[in-house]
């Protein structure tokens, strides 16, 4: 233990010192999200920079702060002054803002999304009270793009694995106390009390217990969880080592897909510097505690997110998953006791347990207490990984939040595959486990896709059908036989082919599969199609009665038209139709061929964005000819 | 074993009592209250994939499988609820979504009856009537219990080729429903693992991983997965289109030494297919592919002499049993008794040969009583009986804590033994190998020895050595320290565990090195206190020498009487098969070299034999579907052979022709005339051998009197022939296609 607070005394005094900083700093944003806006060219063209004008400045690589949509971030500290965020940075932008940040230490205010100081700064505002920001509690993302997720000394600064020190010094079954108290429900997105599993884990026979970490994140589009442990992995070690020392566990095992190689050299790293601090193995912090963490990597499975398929796959078998009774709690890896939780539920535990259990109270409401990740997506304005308090309005988050949608507010789709798609009447809804589950659909692992009048929810309903039948295990035979027929179904109708009977044999199989599936994948497979059908029957009677898509999505139910009198004849949209299906002489109007027409949507980008015109090609229903 | 606390739940408001460690299903069955399921079997372990055997219980959400739900003390269940009743109908709908069923619900389908001659020669199947299993159907029975008059789901039909490219068993997964038992019974019953699921959602199916043939994949083709598929997905090619079975007929399958439990099926007098008994105490229901496979295809071979037939100079001509049996008394009438030689195999039951040994010594007055088995072994005879006799019960296993496989591969037999000791390996137990080739216990032992014959009696020595006295595992020879760690690791292991077995295997008995390995062998045994089992072909030698059906045994003399009883050593006599007779008289044996000289040979068998000398006398035998008998098994358990069928045309059972020829010869006692004479006068004269419940138990070999045999008889060339499974003779591969199959990939 001493050891340990000498590191956590010279980690802060390093940190001081690097607030206090005599150089430059210049934060980039480079988890998985910030590389793909570009992050990495950054990183090399500042090398370069700060080579060719012969100045010295730490760059640090940090993790996901949240807005994604101003990827890629870029911070400036200059000695002495306040951090400075900039948005959407590009290769020509970049110069701009170093030439007269770090060159001249003036800040770019043009540029500047906001600043991380304390005191106001030349119009720029706080980037914590930007409108995005500021209705936001970040418990799990406190650390995210602010540290260098690759030192741990700067999450001991930031009092990282006190919680865990906390925790070694009481007794386990008091550590699930305070969990109890706190009232954590796992945050994978079925709810359950954490408390009750873990006791369950505790009391069971066996000297020989599981933690398992599920960082399968396997729902289409998710990345609370990779960014997480791609910001912050030590946020997540230190819960885990918190829920082992609690259940009992000796051994610890991270299950992360494949699909996340940065985290998983991250885990890799953090895991190392946590034995050369004697955080991970025998006697940690010379207590009576050993445990260690084993990596093990998915194989491209969604199943595998499901926890006793996840087990069966560590295990060395084909990810199936199995019934319960018994439950893993009891009986789970190679037949031990064995606790599985979220990414998110364990990256919590540092900070119940670090600040006490009423602390977390003060956060949602009763019942669902806490806060929770979530990635808002879709049509809203600013979209990126947020966190708010469970009983948070979808309204708050779409309009506040997110800043609102440029076209009419049309659907939300929450929970992913396994959740549903809820209209304009549930914008008031809390975000907590019952609400959501009483709508329909369900909290999930966060997933929250807004959509405006562009989005077909019969294709969505489809598009969410497809995935999970193709995900399917093909154990049981409701969700593998099931899911099939509602995608041909679905099919059908989104090519025109449907009638009144389909709708009724949907809610039947749905009925089904909900019903007679074995794991969760199956028995929230129907959940898009149903609240889709209940929310929004009409544009289901319209696919099927007027062959009409009224999001203009369903390819066999538009067309490709030219109109006639704003076209120029500039033959631009000719040139990238990939089979000739439109065509017209130079100045003179063209035509569109239907018959070849694929919708590729490459005349009307061209003419939009290209050509001439600007607006001649119109996608709109298929004209009836009577 | 703990004693099972019994429960009280609720099923459908009846309080019953159930046992703990039972599930819904199971403790719904016990109590007569039938619940519908599909993938539960008895010896499966609990699935939970049809989800047909739904229930409500009390404080469990949603529908859980009663098949995988243990029972608990208190619980309410309810199994016939409406709802639960339309689930299931939803659910059996979805089910023949991806299976076939056009006639299942057709008005028409008995009309069909008249065209189903050529419905069947279409590939395709598309309904019940133009499948290989109608009639015997799970899926059929299941959509009447649960109640199901249509379905509107139109078929997914897969569009799979029928798989007949493996032998003995064709698979058409278009009928397949993915209930999971094949995969099951591989897996977790075989451990053989050959079969998986591939692929998933809507391309979900099963087989060999890599798309290999099962051949490929090390398939033991033990049939497993046919008995328990629930739809004609596996068929069996020979029964395939036979239809359901008239009897079913307990029996001993009589192709090796372990006797495994079998099944007969037979229709209109003909065994159609061989089913495992898993209630078996022997083997456990894990017979081979001999016993599952090949024995159809060999007692109705169509090779099978019908009629007594004698060599004239114009060929062979069908004669009468009266006649055939006076050709045989005449010849055998004076000549002297060195003249003689009689070969009996060690398939024969233990009534015949006990009628064998007496024919030779009563009726013919001589002890030259031989057998192949003594052409094969030829100076190891006595070694191998020793270790033979005194095999220990295959249940050694089930304690071992160190096990040694020699010359040992239960791929293609020995099944009970194989899948015991990789369920031993499986538990912990410290599992070693030594072989000239692969094997398929390699990859669950921890030290796998791959070297050439030769060598295993030095690499034996050193591990006897090496457990007596470690800091002694040093090389024998002078060369590089081969097999130095191996040994060391094998030496450690069994000097530190309790119960240690040696499982003997037919690679040994077939290898070049074969004497001084037996010898390695036989050490190990008396100082190192193993238990040793062999897994040997020669079905019945414990019997052979029990009733003394070889020269220089007594009948009766080698089996161990009673602790007050002294114990006398025994010993066969050696016989010189170089030396020319007047007559040989093989009894089941077809020897495909070695066979003396001799004037007048007489060939008592079922098949022809196929070796150089044409039989001047061919008497046709039943065979044992077709003879009841005893025999005893490699543990000493006697066992029961049953008559299945009728005897092949006029074929006879040995002990008869042989009593009919001495009551002809007026010579001696041998004139039964029926099996049950047989086994009193056995039981008279064999003390020890009458209670089927004990195990039969023999005294020690001596080897005081070891004389060895003059000359060589090609023991190499017998030995090589010896290494495919052969049933009176005749090799399996010779009779039945899929045996061919199998030898051709083992080459």
């Amino acid at each position: 233990m001493n050891n340990l607070t000498k590191r956590i005394e010279s980690a802060k005094e390093k940190w001081e010192a690097f607030q206090k900083n005599k150089e430059p700093i210049i934060y980039i944003g480079a988890a998985s999200c910030g590389r793909a806006a570009g992050a990495v060219q950054l990183l090399a063209q500042t090398d370069r920079w700060l080579k060719e004008n012969e100045l010295a400045a730490k760059v640090v690589q940090v993790g996901c702060i949240g807005p994604c949509y101003l990827e890629p971030l870029v911070d400036i500290q200059m000695p002495g002054q306040p951090r400075v965020s900039y948005n959407n940075v590009t290769p020509k932008l970049l110069p701009v803002i170093l030439g007269s940040h770090v060159g001249e230490s003036v800040p770019y205010a043009k540029a500047a999304i906001g600043h991380f100081g304390k005191e106001p700064l030349n119009g720029i505002p706080r980037f914590f009270d930007l409108p995005m920001l500021k209705p936001q509690v970040r418990v799990v993302l406190r650390n995210c793009g602010l540290i260098d997720p690759e030192q741990i000394d700067q999450y001991l600064a930031v009092d990282g694995y006190q919680g865990f020190m906390n925790a070694l010094k009481t007794p386990p079954d008091d550590v699930i106390g305070v969990v109890r108290r706190a009232g954590l429900r796992g945050r994978g997105g079925a709810g359950f009390p954490t408390f009750k599993k873990w006791t369950a884990c505790r009391n069971a026979p066996g000297n020989q217990k599981y933690l398992i970490c599920n960082a399968d994140e396997g729902d289409p589009g998710a990345f609370m969880n990779r960014s997480l442990i791609e910001s912050d992995p030590h946020a997540l070690l230190e819960g885990m080592l918190i829920a082992g020392y609690a259940i009992g566990a000796s051994h610890g095992i991270v299950y992360i897909r494949a699909e996340y190689p940065l985290a998983i050299e991250r885990l890799y790293q953090a895991m190392q510097q946590m034995r050369d601090y004697g955080l991970l193995g025998e006697h940690i912090l010379d207590s009576d505690f050993s445990f260690d963490i084993k990596v093990k990597e998915g194989a491209g499975a969604f199943v595998c997110g499901e926890e006793t398929a996840l087990i069966g796959s560590i295990e060395g078998k084909r990810g199936m998953p199995k019934s319960r009774p018994p439950f893993p709690a009891i009986s789970g890896l190679f037949g031990c006791p064995t606790i599985i939780n979220n990414v998110e539920t364990l990256g919590t535990l540092p900070n119940i347990l670090r600040n006490g259990p009423d602390w977390y109270n003060r956060f949602g409401k009763e019942g669902n207490r806490g806060t929770k990740t979530f990635s808002l997506v879709g049509k809203v304005r600013r979209q990126g990984l947020i966190e708010v308090q469970l009983g948070t309005s979808l309204r708050e988050i779409i309009f506040d939040i997110g800043g609102g949608l440029q076209k009419p507010f049309k659907a939300i789709q929450t929970g992913g595959p396994s959740g549903g798609c809820l209209s304009e009447e549930f914008l008031d809804l809390t975000v907590d486990y019952e609400s959501l589950t009483a709508a329909g659909s369900i909290m999930g692992s966060g997933g929250l896709i807004v959509m405006d009048e562009d989005t077909c929810v019969v294709d969505l309903a489809k598009y969410f059908l497809d995935f999970t039948q193709k995900e399917s295990c093909g154990k049981c035979t409701p969700c593998r036989v099931g899911t099939r027929h509602m995608v041909e179904i679905l099919t059908k109708i989104t090519h025109g082919e449907g009638s009144a009977e389909d709708l009724l044999a949907l809610r039947t199989l749905g009925d089904t599969i909900k019903k007679g599936a074995l794991c969760g994948l199956g028995q929230t497979a129907p959940n898009p199609v149903l609240t889709t059908l209940r929310y929004f029957r009409n544009e289901y009677l319209e696919h099927i009665k007027e062959q009409r898509c009224r999001a203009v999505v369903c390819k066999d139910l538009i067309e490709y038209r030219v109109i006639k009198e704003k076209c120029t004849g500039c033959q631009s949209c000719v040139k990238v139709c990939p089979t000739g299906a439109i065509s017209g002489p130079r100045s003179e109007p063209h035509n569109v061929d239907k018959t070849k027409c694929i919708k590729c949507r490459s005349c009307y980008v061209t003419c939009r964005f290209e050509a001439i015109a600007g607006d001649a090609i119109v996608i709109g229903s298929v004209e009836k000819t009577s | 074993m703990t004693k099972e606390r019994m429960l009280s739940i609720t099923i459908d408001n009846k309080q019953i009592q159930v046992r703990s460690s039972q599930t819904i299903l199971e403790a719904a069955r016990d109590n007569g209250i039938v619940i519908p399921s599909l993938c539960a079997m008895e010896h499966l372990p609990p699935y939970g994939a049809c989800r047909l055997c739904v229930v409500e219980v009390d404080g469990l959400r949603g529908f859980p499988t009663s098949c995988t739900t243990p029972v608990e003390n208190g619980m309410v269940i309810r199994t016939g609820t409406t709802e639960l009743k339309s689930l299931r109908q939803e659910i059996l709908r979805l089910t023949l979504g991806e299976h076939p069923a056009s006639c299942l619900f057709c008005g028409e389908a008995d009309e069909c009856k008249k065209y189903q001659g050529t419905i069947r020669k279409v590939g395709m199947t598309t309904g019940c009537r133009y499948c290989s299993n109608d009639d015997r159907c799970e899926l059929q029975q299941l959509t009447e219990r649960i109640g199901l008059t249509e379905t509107s789901y139109p078929v997914y039909y897969r569009n799979f080729s029928v798989e007949k490219y493996d032998p003995f068993y064709d698979r058409d997964y278009n009928l397949c429903i993915l209930c999971g038992r094949c995969v099951r019974v591989c897996n977790d019953v075989r451990l053989n693992a050959t079969l998986a699921f591939k692929q998933r959602g809507k391309l979900t199916t099963i087989g060999p991983a890599f798309d290999r043939t099962h051949l490929e994949a090390g398939c033991e083709f033990c049939g497993a997965c046919v008995d328990v598929c629930p739809t004609g997905a596996l068929s069996p090619k020979v029964s395939k289109w036979s239809g359901k079975a008239d009897a079913d007929i307990s029996t001993t399958c009589v192709y090796c030494s372990i006797g495994c439990q079998i099944r007969l099926q037979t229709k209109n007098n003909k065994v159609i297919d061989a089913l495992p008994d898993y209630a078996s105490s022997v083997d456990h229901g894990l017979i081979c592919v001999k016993g599952r496979f090949a024995v159809p295809e060999y007692v109705h071979s169509a090779a099978r002499y019908s009629n007594p037939r004698e060599m004239t100079p114009m060929g062979y001509n069908d004669i009468s049993w009266e006649d055939a049996i006076t050709r045989a008394a005449d010849r055998l009438k004076d000549v002297g008794p060195d003249q003689c030689l009689v070969m009996v195999s060690p398939e024969l039951s233990n009534e015949d040969l006990f009628v064998a040994q007496q024919f030779a010594r009563q009726a013919i007055g001589s002890e030259n009583i031989g057998s192949s088995l003594m052409i094969e072994l030829g100076d190891d005879l006595l070694p191998f009986i020793d270790l033979a006799t005194r095999t220990e019960p295959f249940s050694v296993m089930g304690e071992a804590q160190a096990i040694l496989a020699v010359g040992f591969d239960s791929t293609h037999g020995y099944s009970p033994i194989g899948i015991a000791v990789k369920r031993a390996a499986r538990r912990g137990a410290f599992l070693a190998t030594l072989n000239s080739a692969e094997s398929n216990l390699d990859m669950l032992a921890e030290v796998s020895c791959c070297l050439d014959e030769g060598d295993w009696a030095n690499v034996l020595d050193r591990i006897r050595l090496g457990t007596l006295e470690p800091s002694s595992t040093k090389p024998a020879s002078d060369g590089p320290d081969a097999w130095g760690e191996e040994v060391k690791k094998i030496a450690q292991a069994f000097k530190g565990s309790a119960g240690s077995v040696v499982i003997i295997g037919e690679q040994v008995l077939t290898s070049a090195g074969r004497h001084e390995i037996l010898q390695a062998l036989l050490k190990i045994r008396e100082e190192l206190s193993c238990k040793m089992v062999v897994a040997h072909p020669y079905t019945n030698l414990c019997g052979m020498v029990a009733v003394g059906a070889l020269a220089g045994l007594e009948p009766g003399q080698a089996v161990r009487k009673g602790a007050s009883e002294a114990a006398l050593p025994f010993a066969p006599r050696p016989i010189d098969f170089t030396k020319p007779r007047k007559v040989v008289y093989l009894i089941g044996e077809a020897p495909s070299s070695g066979l003396p000289e001799c004037d007048y040979l007489i060939y008592q068998n079922a098949l022809p034999g196929g070796f150089p000398r044409q039989p001047d006398l061919i008497l046709p035998t039943s065979l044992f579907s077709e003879a009841a008998g005893t025999i005893i098994n490699a543990e000493g358990r006697i066992l029961q052979v049953r008559e299945a069928v009728a005897p092949f045309e006029d074929s006879k059972p040995d002990w008869w022709i042989l009593s009919r020829i001495a009551e002809k010869l007026g010579k001696g006692k041998p004139k039964y005339a029926t099996l049950s004479a047989v086994q009193q006068e056995g039981k008279k004269q064999v003390k020890g051998v009458s209670d089927s419940r004990k195990k039969v138990e023999f005294e020690r070999v001596s080897y005081a009197a070891v004389r060895r045999t003059d000359g060589g008889t090609d023991s190499g060339d017998s030995r090589r022939k010896r290494k495919h499974a052969r049933y009176r003779g005749i090799a399996l591969s010779d009779v039945v296609e899929g045996m061919k199959v199998i030898r051709r990939n083992n080459e």
